[in-house]
């Protein structure tokens, strides 16, 4: 019982973090309407950041979240400027289509490039407080995994709220909602989709560092991520930041509970199992408008 | 129904045209291996044959019907798992590969249904997670490498898949090229302009769908059996994998969705290029490859063969884009 | 202000707009009336910027507007009500109304729009921070004149506001036209309910199949034999009777 119990908690932790890159999928498709199956790729970016930080310059990598998740903002800003402002062009039809291929390519190519840069070793960051465990009842809770769902839930809060009281945070609405209308509103839809790709991009950006503190990162585990996500997101439909969190912690207990059940290699196939039914049965999502 | 009759004549006259010039192609191609005998040299154009085979399956049911699957390496895995399986026990190969591909349509068929109640982008990522489940759940049951007996290995003969592929070429560029001039083939397309429309002019949406997805998915089907003919050994999840699926549609987008020859140009293509880049830019291959395609897809969303349409048609402006 | 001249717009190859000219002065109410698919709303779509033209001009105070980017049309003084209201249903009355200010013109005097949009619609005013998609048709209806006059528009466009409303809604709305055009904004009001346009508007046109059919003073446009006809039927009122 205390073994499962653990590994539900366990499930639970990790579940903030695919939360974390679910939100970051959820904004970008939700507001553009463009599905980057690049986004995994992009979370892959984040870690290799926070371990060049720390193996270069000894930063300990909750401070260089600091440091990534600006720079991944950039990134998705330069993105978009070269490649998905493009593809919003076209009608919704069309741009799915298109980013499905752009995204892929992207993929492809930044996959590339971490094994260039980093070879296709596993990398992960050892901190010295690496090994603390908080010890609740007979459950041994990770601290830095901890600390990151923490984090992972301030972030998806922070842009919740970002969302409902900034100014351009309801423009962001607006146009995920109607986007003709938004611009007969006067607002500039193409700045509304630029920030709404870049902080879906920063997201991405934090939740590499995270999944890389508290795990591991390498070259191939972009297109995992980039499933995962989508699964939550579908899971937990769109609209709701925080429902897309809940959506992620729901995931990991799930996937917690068929390992504990089935064996750990079915872990995987829970999640997508349970992605195929929502989407056949429920395809608004759980939480979904 | 009239305006689907007034397509038919447009449709024949045209892939008319490319087939027979394919085909021809593929009797030229016939004669390769009686004049040259380098085995690098068949071993790229057998690549290329069942590129065309696999890109052809892709784009019955994108280009055709319209609808975009993702999780075609699914039915490629499931075509060779069967096939290898069998021909190893000792049935001719062709019986396996054919045995394989009622395989693949009877899985397609079984999900088909469920499947098809999602548009769109939905259809295309849930197609995807199946076809992941499948891979992993093969790669959990079968995780050991799958090597033919000494004595396969001694009767290879690349000159017979070298011809499989040919044949099985053929087979595809006929399938489509039979598809796209018959009724049933104009009623695909007639669902992907309009499926209410067309469902208001009395065709079977969820029928004509079915069709599409049966013949693709027996085609890819069958690509799966050919490589498991070719290959010496791999693991056998490897043919499940996603890059099958999305070297398919690189392939079909390149060259042109929904035409007959719009999958052979792009296999031709895709394949010479990613060759000639993995020989001369070794390390960098994967990374220029990913860069050189993200620029087909940003210059030209059609393809290639939208380059020639877009240069005569005149482009009215239609909505504003954000 | 506003000049259209030889208008040409397609969809694909379908012509919807086939050489249409038209004029809005300033502090004018211009009617364009005309049956269903005539191009009405295609062409207000197209002043908009939501639409390209195929061909022809569109001059608001001497400069071009074709190719310019819907929300820089809103920072030039045109905002549109477009068909079906196409209000952000999840969000607040408020903050539509907000929403309009978006543009530069708009947001230094947003509190003051914001107060004479209420006093303009007082039943809004009670229900500010209800969301959209709770309100009547016709309570909608005013949100959406509201957020398109919340940008300062110098030139208020209305595809069809009286759609799906009750008659009385109808003349609350229409009178509140007449009370913003009062205070110096130009109305171009596209409108299926041909009597109530005519009579409020200062001038009409009449188009029908992407073409204008006529054009002249409100009155004098419902007297016309053919427009009676066509859309008033036996029981339409005589403006001279009125």
């Amino acid at each position: 019982m205390r073994a499962l119990a653990q590994q539900l908690v366990l499930g639970l932790l990790i579940g903030g973090l695919y939360g974390l890159a679910a939100a970051g999928l959820s904004l970008i498709f939700g507001v553009l309407k463009v599905l980057n199956v690049a986004h995994g790729e992009l979370i892959v970016l984040g870690g290799y950041g926070a371990f060049w930080l720390f193996t270069l310059y000894g930063l300990d990598p909750f401070v260089a979240l600091v440091l990534v998740v600006p720079a991944s903002l950039l990134l998705g800003i330069g993105l978009y400027a070269t490649l998905f402002g493009f593809v919003v062009r076209a009608d919704e039809e069309t741009r799915i289509k298109n980013s499905l291929l752009i995204g892929f390519g992207l993929a492809l190519a930044l996959q590339a490039l971490a094994v260039r840069l980093w070879t296709a070793d596993e990398r992960s960051i050892p901190t010295p407080y690496g090994g603390a465990a908080l010890s609740i009842s007979d459950l041994s809770l990770p601290v830095i995994r901890l600390l990151s769902l923490g984090i992972a839930f301030g972030l998806i809060l922070g842009v919740q709220l970002l969302l409902e009281h900034w100014r351009w945070g309801k423009a962001i609405r607006a146009t995920a909602e109607d986007w003709q209308a938004a611009l007969l509103a006067g607002i500039d839809v193409r700045r509304a989709y630029l920030l709404a790709f870049a902080i879906g991009t920063a997201l991405a950006g934090a939740t590499g560092v995270l999944v890389t503190i508290g795990y591991s990162v390498s070259p191939s585990i972009g297109l995992e991520w980039t499933l995962k996500a989508l699964i939550v997101v579908v899971l937990a439909g769109l609209g709701s930041m925080i429902g897309t969190f809940v959506g992620g912690l729901l995931l990991g207990v799930a996937e917690a509970a068929s390992a504990a059940a089935f064996g750990g290699p079915y872990r995987e196939v829970v999640g997508l199992v349970l992605f195929v039914v929502v989407l056949i049965v429920r395809p608004r999502g759980l939480f979904g408008r | 129904m009239t305006r689907l009759g007034a397509l038919w004549p447009l449709a024949r006259r045209h892939d008319l045209g490319w087939a027979a010039a394919i085909m021809t192609a593929f009797a030229v191609l016939g004669l390769l291996p009686v004049f040259v005998q380098r085995n690098d040299v068949l071993n790229f154009v057998f690549l290329i044959l069942l590129s065309i085979s696999l890109a052809q399956s892709w784009n019955i049911l994108a280009g055709y019907a319209g609808q975009v699957n993702l999780g075609h390496a699914a039915f490629f895995g499931v075509g060779a798992l069967l096939a290898r399986a069998l021909w190893i026990a000792g049935l001719p190969i062709v019986l396996a590969m054919a045995a394989g591909a009622l395989a693949a349509t009877a899985f397609a068929l079984l999900i088909g249904v469920a499947a098809f109640r999602l548009r769109g982008a939905y259809f295309a990522i849930g197609t995807l997670a199946l076809a992941e489940i499948l891979r992993i759940t093969i790669g959990n049951v079968l995780p050991e490498i799958s090597t033919l007996p000494a004595a396969r290995i001694a009767g290879y003969r690349l000159s017979e898949r070298y011809y499989l592929a040919l044949a099985l070429a053929a087979v595809s560029v006929g399938t489509v090229a039979a598809l796209a001039a018959s009724r049933t083939g104009l009623g695909m397309q007639a669902i992907r302009e309009d499926e209410e429309a067309a469902e208001a002019s009395g065709v079977s949406g969820l029928g004509l769908k079915l069709v599409a997805l049966s013949l693709s998915t027996a085609l890819a089907g069958l690509a799966g059996g050919l490589f498991a003919y070719y290959h010496i050994s791999y693991y056998p999840s490897h043919p499940f994998g996603p890059h099958w699926t999305f070297d398919a549609l690189l392939m079909t987008f390149i060259g042109g969705v929904g035409t007959l020859h719009g999958p052979v140009l792009g296999a031709i293509l895709y394949v010479t290029l990613k060759e000639y880049v993995a020989l001369r830019w070794v390390d960098f291959h994967l990374l220029i490859f990913g860069a050189l395609f993200i620029g087909i897809v940003l210059l030209l969303p059609g393809g290639l063969v939208q380059a020639g349409t877009r240069a005569r048609r005149l482009v009215s402006r239609r909505a504003a884009k954000p | 202000m506003l000049e259209v001249h030889d208008l040409h717009v397609s969809y694909g190859d379908i012509r919807a707009l086939s050489g249409v000219t038209l004029a809005v002065g300033r502090g004018e109410i211009v009617a364009l009336v005309g049956p269903n698919g005539a191009g009405k709303s295609t062409l207000l779509k197209c002043i908009a910027g939501l639409l390209r033209p195929r061909a022809g001009a569109i001059r608001w105070q001497d400069e071009s507007l074709v190719g310019v980017a819907g929300h820089l049309i809103v920072e030039r003084g045109l905002a549109l009500v477009p068909e079906g209201r196409r209000l952000f249903a999840g969000m607040s009355v408020q903050e539509n109304l907000e929403l309009g200010a978006f543009a530069a013109r708009a947001r230094g005097a947003q509190s003051a729009n914001l107060e004479r949009v209420y006093a303009l619609f007082p039943v809004l005013s009670e229900r500010r921070r209800i969301a959209v998609r709770a309100l009547s048709g016709g309570q909608q209806q005013m949100v959406a004149v509201g957020r398109a006059l919340m940008s300062r528009p110098a030139l208020l466009m209305l595809d069809e506001p009286s759609l799906g409303l009750a008659p009385r809604l109808v003349a609350s709305i229409l009178d509140a036209l007449v009370e913003i055009n009062r205070a110096g904004v130009a109305v171009l009001l596209v409108e299926q309910n041909v009597q109530a346009a005519l009579t409020l508007a200062h001038r009409g046109y009449v188009l029908e199949s992407g073409r204008i059919l006529g054009a002249g003073p409100g009155p004098e446009i419902l007297r016309d034999p053919h427009v009676r006809q066509a859309y008033l039927g036996p029981l339409a009122v005589a403006p001279d009777a009125s």
